[in-house]
């Protein structure tokens, strides 16, 4: 800023008079080249692609509604632990015998630790003049190695999750109070069929039973003979019990 | 190129960007507003009356107090409130529900509270009076009458609306 | 009118050259998409910043319905997304948003190290864009535990173990960040929201606020 004799301020402050620079764009002449003015020359550039953005995404949150599933019950112990999708390579690290048990500190820690910290330090550690990648081996060498280790993780860990089992896990239950002194529903508590089904058929790890597209007789061969992960063999009652049971899982489909 | 068509350039640049720039803002700043002034647009629940527990035959010319509770719904928060109604049958047998909140700021107002002014509602934090009827006295806080409760009679129970209205006109 | 009030207040604050310097300043040949259609790798500095735009825009409208609390938490965000008019909308914006800041942000991150632009005398500017990057991988991480829900609760936990395997100072380190030693519960999710909603966002708008105050005074890096 100038300063000088015979310099006036407006008032007491260090605002000068005269000299204030007048709000005049400057002429397009003074761009050399093919450079451009930032306002509004690229801006327009930039704010169109923007838009387009925009548009792409509340296409996007119009189609999708955010997830959410139950409300977190601490009590719950078959529930598979998820991160969000950016950290499953973080997850999935803690996942081999190399990064775990006793070595949990190499996978939980020391890795990340290296790849963050020499990401943030890249600059003093690639200090060569030269900018493009061919150039400096070494560095693009290190980036992508650690580009494919990020999404190998990621896609090892997306691929090993039940992601059906976590939807069920999650999904928010009507819980509908079944009657619980109904013959089927002590037949089902003697089968130990709750255990995986739940205290009111709402479904554990396995399926949940209220509203079931099955019809009864189909209901009393899985019971008996099992289906999918359900092993054969589980219902050890009488055949009067197995009607029981059937008819009782079908009378919760005429409560609903 | 004259000067004069480089600053048409300039100007139309600006104004698609100003058109651009203005799509960007509504079309993110438009869900939010209109998410945020949701209350104000939820359609008015017209509510059921509430039934009270007091029989018609009940009331008598003299207001007395009701208490009447129902359940609240306050978005996501459900809890069970009490209003208070003074209740009595005017001349004509109409029976008039008065709300004992006072028009002035809000205090609770009773039924001949105060000796030295029978006959009237009187609310002990300004000294705000109501005739019978529930009209202000001139002269005393309140700005308005006492709001009135919608009632209704079902199976000689009186049912009372879950907010007292404003008094119209009056 | 407008340029009367405009006039009284440069007169007082001489504001002219604060903007006048940015909007003047000269974009080169080589970032323009106009000329170069490869420039479109520089776009995604300014979309990151733009998703942070929505970020902070929606996440101050969901705050209107939202309580930090375990037993209203999940019902708040129930009743703000399936009650509330375009309750879908305004949480999706922040629910994707997070996942497309990350994406944009990696995108940038890529673009800056192949370009070598992070060498001298932009090492400032690659340090402070990495600290970014740990801001918003913090803030995703506070951000999945406040819709208390299954996935919320049971991935905060497996955090919070990692936090507990420290060397030394692992469970002073989770009791500070959970609230206590043992539970996951009322006192986690009050110190999360603080984090996602107060310091975090703080910290992130000084370092966006520097990054963009050092591509200013430097200038963008030159072609390879």
């Amino acid at each position: 800023m100038h300063r000088g004799k015979g310099m006036k301020f407006v008032g007491d402050s260090r605002i000068p008079i005269n000299g204030r620079k007048p709000n005049i764009p400057k002429d397009y002449s003074e761009y050399p080249g093919k450079t451009e003015a930032f306002y509004p020359d690229f801006l327009l550039k930039e704010w169109m692609v923007g838009a387009v953005f925009l548009a792409g995404f509340l296409c996007l949150t119009a189609a999708e509604a955010p997830p959410l599933e139950r409300i977190a019950d601490p009590t719950d112990t078959t529930y598979i632990p998820m991160p969000d999708w950016y950290f499953l390579f973080l997850y999935q690290l803690l996942k081999y015998t190399f990064t775990s048990g006793p070595y949990n500190i190499l996978g939980a820690m020391v890795i990340p630790g290296l790849a963050f910290g020499s990401l943030l330090l890249a600059p003093f550690l690639d200090r060569g003049p030269e900018r493009r990648p061919f150039k400096r081996p070494l560095a693009t060498g290190f980036m992508l190695l650690g580009i494919a280790a990020v999404f190998y993780l990621t896609w090892q860990a997306a691929a090993h999750h039940d992601w059906e089992a976590a939807k069920r896990q999650g999904e928010i239950k009507e819980v509908v109070e079944v009657d619980k002194e109904d013959p089927g529903y002590k037949v089902m508590e003697a089968n130990g069929c709750l255990g995986c089904h739940g205290g009111n058929l709402e479904g554990l790890t396995g399926p949940q039973l209220v509203g079931t597209e099955k019809t009864a007789d189909e209901i009393k061969d899985i019971a008996v003979n099992g289906f999918g992960d359900m092993p054969p063999g589980l219902f050890k009652g009488t055949d009067e019990e197995l009607q029981q049971l059937a008819d009782f899982i079908k009378s919760i489909e005429a409560d609903k | 190129m004259s000067d004069k068509q480089r600053v048409t350039r300039r100007q139309f640049l600006t104004y698609t960007l100003m058109g651009v720039g203005g799509f960007m803002a509504a079309g993110t700043v438009m869900p939010m507003l209109r998410f945020a002034v949701d209350p104000a647009l939820q359609a008015k629940a017209g509510g059921d009356l509430i039934a009270t527990g007091l029989k018609e035959s009940e009331i008598t010319n003299e207001p007395q107090r009701v208490d009447f509770k129902f359940d609240q719904q306050d978005g996501w928060y459900e809890s069970q409130v009490t209003q208070s109604a003074w209740v009595y049958k005017d001349n004509n047998g109409d029976i008039i529900a008065l709300s004992p909140i006072c028009k002035h700021l809000g205090c609770t107002v009773n039924w001949n509270g105060n000796e030295e002014f029978p006959n009237q509602f009187y609310c002990p934090c300004h000294f705000g009076r109501y005739e019978k009827d529930g009209t202000n006295v001139k002269g005393t806080p309140p700005r308005g009458p006492l709001d009135r409760y919608d009632y209704e009679i079902k199976d000689g129970v009186l049912y009372l609306s879950m907010r007292a209205k404003p008094r119209g006109g009056a | 009118m407008l340029n009367k009030v405009y006039d009284w207040i440069d007169e007082r604050l001489d504001i002219t050259p604060l903007w006048r310097d940015i909007a003047d300043h000269e974009v080169p040949e080589h970032v323009n998409p106009a000329h170069h259609f490869s420039a479109f790798v520089y776009c995604f500095g300014g979309l990151t910043f733009f998703v942070v735009v929505i970020q902070i825009l929606s996440g101050m409208f969901l705050t209107m319905y939202y309580v930090p609390d375990i037993e209203r938490a999940w019902e708040s965000v129930y009743y703000l997304q399936n009650q509330v008019a375009f309750g879908q909308i305004v949480r999706g914006m922040h629910h994707w948003g997070a996942s497309i800041v990350i994406v944009m942000m990696f995108l940038h991150t890529l673009r800056v190290f192949f370009q070598g632009a992070y060498k001298k005398p932009r090492e400032l500017n690659w340090i402070v864009g990495v600290l970014i990057f740990f801001v918003m991988l913090g803030l995703g991480l506070t951000g999945y535990l406040l819709p208390w829900d299954m996935k919320a609760l049971f991935a905060t936990k497996v955090t919070l173990d990692i936090v507990q395997s420290t060397p030394l100072i692992g469970d002073v380190l989770k009791t500070l960040i959970a609230g206590d030693e043992y539970i996951t519960g009322a006192q986690t999710l009050t110190r999360f929201f603080a984090i996602h909603v107060f310091f975090l966002p703080a910290v992130l708008l000084g370092l966006i606020g520097a990054h963009f105050l050092m591509i200013r005074k430097q200038g963008i890096s030159g072609p390879l």
